[in-house]
């Protein structure tokens, strides 16, 4: 056996130190995380499993990760990128149906329907499920985005920074993504009428 | 130059303002317009609670399960 210097034997003990800490620290955002998992997931199994790879490849890649810098960003990069990897594109493209109504969309559909203009019994006819199924069925591009602003609470600028795009890219997929899931609200509302 | 409606210029910044993105001025001139016109004051209203609806898709939490298997991931020492 080789002898170990103090100072290699300092500089190992360190940096299992800064190991160990990095794990907590994101064990501790495990709960924030696992919200836009959640988002972003069709299921429950889903979200749990990705959950699973983003915390393994957090924990081996933690040298990549710069102390300081925000890292419950860093861990929804690698859970947004896995997530797009798991080959979600296999999802059908966005609906090419014109919406002209534009935002205004479920707001007269709904109205139109129900006879009343209170919105808030109008939203209270949408359940969880609900929301989780239009969220679904919003194409994974623009759900990543409005999970991450809307369940992650992110500005625009940190979505941009997350996704890896510009941030006008950011408030035109919220837009769209905000659009489509209304009108899967819409049709559900519709339904549950 | 042509003055912009001010409830059309509202419908524009809904999203950043709803969002938390838009500047403090524009904030100030939202919430103005907002106090003074029921119409925009029932639009944001209303995308807030699609908002809130949004972030109720995401409230159930982890299974404590999950959070040991997460916790069991980490690399020996």
């Amino acid at each position: 056996m080789s002898e170990t210097s103090p100072e290699e034997a300092r500089r190992i003990a360190q940096g299992a130190r800064d190991r160990v800490h990095f794990e907590e620290e994101a064990l501790a955002l495990a709960d924030q995380v696992y919200r836009v998992a959640r988002g972003v997931s069709r299921n429950k199994e889903e979200a749990e499993d990705l959950m699973q790879e983003t915390y393994a490849r957090a924990f081996r890649s933690w040298e990549s990760f710069t102390p300081g810098t925000n890292l419950r960003a860093w861990l929804l990069r690698i859970l947004t990128n896995l997530n797009i990897d798991r080959g979600r594109r296999a999802q059908r493209t966005p609906d090419q149906q014109p919406l002209e109504e534009g935002d205004y969309f479920l707001y007269n559909r709904l109205e139109s329907t129900s006879g009343e203009s209170d919105e808030e019994r109008i939203l209270e006819r949408l359940s969880q499920d609900h929301v989780a199924e239009a969220l679904a069925a919003v194409p994974h591009d623009f759900r990543d985005v409005l999970v991450l602003v809307d369940i992650g609470e992110f500005s625009y600028a940190e979505a941009a920074q997350i996704l890896d795009i510009p941030i006008g890219t950011v408030m035109s997929r919220l837009h769209r993504g905000r659009r489509i899931l209304k009108q899967q609200l819409a049709e559900l509302a519709v339904e549950a009428g | 130059m042509s003055e912009v409606d001010p409830c059309d210029w509202c419908e524009e910044v809904l999203q950043p303002y709803l969002d938390r993105d838009l500047n403090e001025t524009d904030v100030k001139k939202v919430k103005t317009h907002l106090a003074g016109c029921s119409w925009c004051e029932k639009r944001f209203k209303f995308e807030t609670d699609l908002r809130r609806l949004v972030r109720q898709a995401a409230v159930e939490p982890m299974e404590p399960e999950l959070k040991a298997k997460l916790a069991a991931l980490r690399l020996e020492l």
